[in-house]
C-alpha cells in the first residue's frame, strides 16, 4: 500500500454488513476515529433496521481558518449533491459531534453496482466533508473562474492545524506546514520530503504538480499568517494547474491533498520499520562473527568424552600414572 | 483518543478501539509478498539467507498484503508470522503491525495507548521486541502487553456484580486449533499447570463431516467442510445424557431433525441435508473424545478437575469457583451447564472419599463448582482488552515512552499490575 484509501474500511464493512443481513437487524453502536482528527459514531436499532445515525466530529479548527455552523465552507452542498436522497442532514447534530447523518437504506438503488458505488461514496465522508473547500477551489481553476486572486485561504486538516490555499488565475498553489512531534520524526521526515522534491525530477514524472520544499515559510503566507507559520519539518508547496483536476482526478487529487499529513507519517513509519528490519539483520551478522571468533571451546567439549572413551594401552596407563606421582 | 486494543492469534487478529463491545476487524494473521516469491526465482542459488532478500531498494518493502487480502491475490507466497500464538518472523510482525494501524484502523500511533496480547509463558525477550518496535518505530504514548487469558477472566466480569470480580480462576480457551486450560491466582498464571487438549473447532468439523460422508450423498465434495462447519455453528448444541437424546429423536424425529439447505456453488443446484444426531454428537467429543480420537480418551472436566488439583492448595476453591468459558468452540448452548455438572460430579466424589477417609471427623465446607458464560465468549480476549483499556486505571499501569527512553526494553519485563507484591 501506497497512498491511502479514500473509502473508510470499516465503516464500508458496517455498511454492507448491515445490507446482507437487513431482515436480521441487529443493535449496532460503535464509535472510531480516523488519523486522529476525525471521529465517527454510528447507531442502528433493532426497531427500524433501514435507518442508521452516522455523526461525524470534525477537528477543532485553528483560529485562522473560518467554519460555517461547525463545518468547512461548501460541506452541506457537497454531501447534498454526493448522497441524494439516502441520507438526510439531522440540525442539530448530536452533542460532542459536527454532523449527524440520518442513512436510509430502504432507499439504495436496486441495482449491486450502484449500490456498492453509492456505499463507498458514504465511506468516504470523510472526503466529502473535509475536501468540500478545496474542492471548490479547485473546481474554479477548471471553469477558470478564480476569484479571489492572490488572497491565501486558511483550511483546517487537522486539530489546531491548518494548511493553506494561494489561488491564482491558472494554478492553485497548495502549501503544507509540516510539524511532528517526535524528534526522530521530524528528521526522518525532513528527509522524506526533500527525497519527494528530488523524486519529482525523475524523467517519468512530468506531469505531476511541481512540488518544493523550505525549512522557511515561503513569501505568499508571510504577510497573512503570521502565528500559523512554525513548523519543525518545513514547509511542502505543491502547484496545482488545471490538468490536474480535470474530470475523474478531482476526487482523487482533492482526497491525496487533504491527507498529506497522514501519508507522509505512515512513510515515516514505514521507513523506521525498514531500518529495524536493517539494524535486526545487522546484529545477527554480528552475533554470527563473534561466534566465529570464538576460541574453539565448544569444539574441544565435544571432544572430552570421546577421549575418555580412548582405549589405552597399558603403556600408556604407566605413563600417565607415572606423571601424575612425579607431580 | 480511545486506547487501540490487538489481539494478534495464531489463526485470526482482532483489533479494535477500545470501549466497543466487538472489534472492529478479524482478519486472519495470515501475510505476504510479491517480491519475495519474484527475487528468490532469482536467488535459487542462495536459499537459506533469508534476511538479504528482505532488503530489497526502493519501495518494494510496502508491496504485501496481510489478512483476508492476501489469501485473494495471487502470484504472492503466503507466510504465517505467528505459529502457537507466539511470533516467530518479527520483520514480518512488524510490517503486519504497520498495516493494522495505518490500513485497517486508520489511526496515528503516536496518539493512542496500545493494548497488545500475549499467551501465556510467553518469553521476556518476545516482550522486548514488541516493546520495541511499538515505542521505536510506532512512537506510541504508551503500551500494555495482557496475557490473554487474563483479559479473559476480565471479560467475564459482565455478568457478575462489582464484589465478585475478581482475577482468580481457570480459563477454558478453546478456539480453531488447540483448546486451553489455564489456571490464573490473582492475574498471575501458574505456568507449570496448564493443559492442552488436542481437541477443539476444527476437529468438531471433521467429526461431523464424516458423519455426514456415512450418511448424505446429495453434499458436493468440494463443499462438504465448508456445510459441516455451517451445521456445527448454526444447529448444534450440548445433550446432558447421550442416551435419552438418542431415545428423543427416536421417538419424535420431526421435532429434532432439522434440515440444511444450501446451493451448489458451481451448477448452482440446490441441495438438502438432514442433521441429525449430528446436532448433539458433535461438540459431545468434548467429554467422550473416544468417539473421534482413539489417542485421546480424557474428557475435558477430568483434565480442568486435574488441572486445578496441581494447583496450590489455597487457590484451589476460587479456580472451582471461577471457571471462564473463552474462544469461538465454547458457544455450544449448554456446553457450560455440562462441564458444571461434571466438574462438580468430580469435586463431589473426591469430597465424599476423603469424608470416609478422615470417618467424618473433619467436616470441611463442600466445594463449589461455578462455570461462568456470558454474552461476549466468542471474542472474550478482545473484549477483555477493552475493557481493561476503557478504564482510567489502564493509564497507570502503562509503561509509557518517558519510561522507555529512560530504562530501555526491559520495561517490559515487569507488570506494574503486580507492582503491590514487589
Amino acid at each position: 500500500m501506497i497512498l491511502l484509501q479514500s473509502p473508510s474500511r470499516y465503516l464500508l464493512q458496517i455498511l454492507s454488513n448491515r445490507i446482507q443481513s437487513l431482515e436480521k437487524g441487529v443493535e449496532l453502536d460503535c464509535q472510531w476515529v480516523e488519523f486522529d482528527d476525525i471521529r465517527y459514531h454510528i447507531q442502528g436499532s433493532m426497531k427500524n433496521p433501514n435507518v442508521l445515525l452516522l455523526s461525524v466530529s470534525l477537528p477543532i479548527p485553528p483560529p485562522e481558518t473560518v467554519l460555517f455552523g461547525g463545518l468547512p465552507l461548501g460541506a452541506l452542498e457537497a454531501i447534498k449533491a454526493a448522497y441524494g436522497v439516502v441520507a438526510q442532514i439531522l440540525d442539530p447534530p448530536r452533542d460532542g459531534f459536527n454532523l449527524t447523518l440520518k442513512l436510509n437504506l430502504a432507499k439504495l438503488p436496486p441495482d449491486e453496482e450502484h449500490k456498492h458505488a453509492l456505499l463507498t461514496k458514504i465511506a468516504s465522508v470523510r472526503e466529502v466533508v473535509m475536501g468540500a473547500p478545496l474542492r471548490a477551489v479547485l473546481k474554479q481553476l477548471v471553469t477558470r473562474t478564480v476569484s479571489d486572486l492572490g488572497k491565501p485561504v486558511a483550511l483546517v486538516h487537522r486539530p489546531n492545524e491548518s494548511f493553506f490555499l494561494v489561488p491564482q488565475a491558472d494554478k492553485v498553489t497548495v502549501i503544507f506546514p509540516m510539524r511532528f512531534s517526535d524528534s526522530i520524526d521530524t528528521v526522518l521526515a525532513t528527509s522524506f520530503l526533500q527525497e519527494f522534491v528530488e523524486a519529482r525530477r525523475t524523467a517519468g514524472l512530468n506531469n505531476a504538480p511541481p512540488c518544493l520544499w523550505s525549512p522557511s515559510p515561503p513569501q505568499e503566507l508571510k504577510e497573512a499568517f503570521t502565528e500559523a507559520l512554525s513548523a519543525n519539518a518545513g514547509f511542502v508547496s505543491f502547484v496545482i494547474f488545471s490538468r490536474h483536476v480535470e474530470g475523474r482526478k478531482l476526487d482523487r487529487t482533492v482526497w491525496n491533498l487533504s491527507t498529506f499529513h497522514a501519508y507522509v507519517n505512515y512513510h515515516v513509519k514505514c521507513s523506521e520499520c525498514f531500518m529495524h528490519t536493517r539494524m535486526r539483520r545487522q546484529v545477527e551478522s554480528l552475533i554470527q562473527a563473534l561466534d566465529r571468533a570464538k576460541p574453539d571451546s565448544a569444539k574441544a567439549k565435544r571432544n572430552s568424552p570421546s577421549r575418555s572413551f580412548k582405549r589405552m594401552s597399558l603403556k600408556d596407563g604407566n605413563n600417565s600414572l607415572g606423571s601424575r606421582s612425579w607431580k | 483518543m480511545p486506547a487501540i486494543v490487538i489481539d494478534n492469534g495464531t489463526g485470526y487478529t482482532k483489533l479494535g478501539y477500545a470501549d466497543n463491545k466487538e472489534p472492529q476487524f478479524i482478519i486472519p494473521s495470515v501475510f505476504n509478498f510479491l517480491f519475495f516469491s519474484a527475487i528468490s526465482i532469482k536467488e535459487n542459488s542462495r536459499v537459506g539467507d533469508q534476511a538479504s532478500r528482505r532488503l530489497a531498494r526502493g519501495i518494494d518493502d510496502l508491496d504485501f498484503y496481510i489478512g483476508d487480502e492476501c489469501l485473494d491475490s495471487n502470484g504472492y507466497s503466503i507466510k504465517y508470522p505467528i505459529r502457537h500464538g507466539i511470533v516467530e518472523d518479527w520483520d514480518l510482525m512488524e510490517r503486519f503491525w504497520e498495516q493494522c494501524i495505518f490500513k485497517y484502523l486508520r489511526a496515528e500511533p503516536e496518539d493512542h495507548y496500545f493494548l497488545l496480547t500475549e499467551p501465556p509463558l510467553n518469553t521476556p525477550e518476545n516482550r522486548e521486541y514488541t516493546a520495541e518496535i511499538m515505542f521505536e518505530s510506532f512512537n506510541v504514548p504508551g503500551l500494555y502487553i495482557a496475557v490473554q487469558a487474563v483479559l479473559a477472566l476480565t471479560a467475564s466480569w459482565v455478568s457478575k456484580s462489582a464484589s465478585q470480580r475478581s482475577l482468580t480462576g481457570t480459563v477454558i480457551d478453546s478456539g480453531d486449533g488447540v483448546t486451553h486450560v489455564i489456571p490464573v491466582a490473582d492475574g498471575y498464571v501458574i505456568g507449570s499447570c496448564i493443559k492442552h487438549i488436542p481437541i477443539a473447532g476444527r476437529n468438531i468439523t471433521y467429526f461431523i463431516q464424516n458423519l455426514l460422508r456415512e450418511r448424505e450423498f446429495g453434499i458436493p465434495p468440494e463443499q462438504s467442510l465448508e456445510t459441516a462447519k455451517q451445521i456445527k455453528e448454526r444447529y448444534s448444541y450440548i445433550c446432558p445424557d447421550l442416551a435419552k437424546e438418542f431415545k428423543k429423536y427416536d421417538l419424535n424425529p420431526e421435532k429434532f431433525i432439522k434440515r440444511y439447505k444450501s446451493f451448489n456453488n458451481i451448477t448452482k443446484q440446490p441441495f438438502e441435508v438432514d442433521v441429525g444426531f449430528e446436532r448433539f454428537l458433535g461438540p459431545e467429543i468434548f467429554f467422550n473424545p473416544e468417539i473421534s480420537n482413539p489417542d485421546f480418551v480424557t474428557p475435558l472436566p477430568d483434565i480442568v478437575d486435574e488441572c486445578i488439583q496441581n494447583c496450590p492448595i489455597d487457590v484451589r476453591r476460587p479456580l472451582y469457583k471461577n471457571i471462564v468459558l473463552s474462544g469461538g468452540s465454547t458457544m455450544f448452548k449448554d456446553f457450560d451447564r455440562r462441564l458444571q455438572r461434571d466438574i462438580q460430579r468430580l469435586a463431589t466424589q473426591r469430597f465424599k472419599l476423603s469424608n470416609s477417609l478422615t470417618e467424618g471427623k473433619i467436616q470441611p465446607k463442600p466445594i463449589e463448582v461455578q462455570v461462568v458464560s456470558h454474552h461476549a465468549q466468542r471474542y472474550a480476549v478482545w473484549f477483555g482488552g477493552s475493557l481493561l483499556a476503557s478504564t482510567p486505571e489502564f493509564y497507570q499501569v502503562c509503561h509509557t515512552k518517558s519510561q522507555y527512553e529512560e530504562f530501555g526494553p526491559s520495561i517490559c519485563r515487569h507488570n506494574p499490575v503486580f507492582g503491590a507484591m514487589t
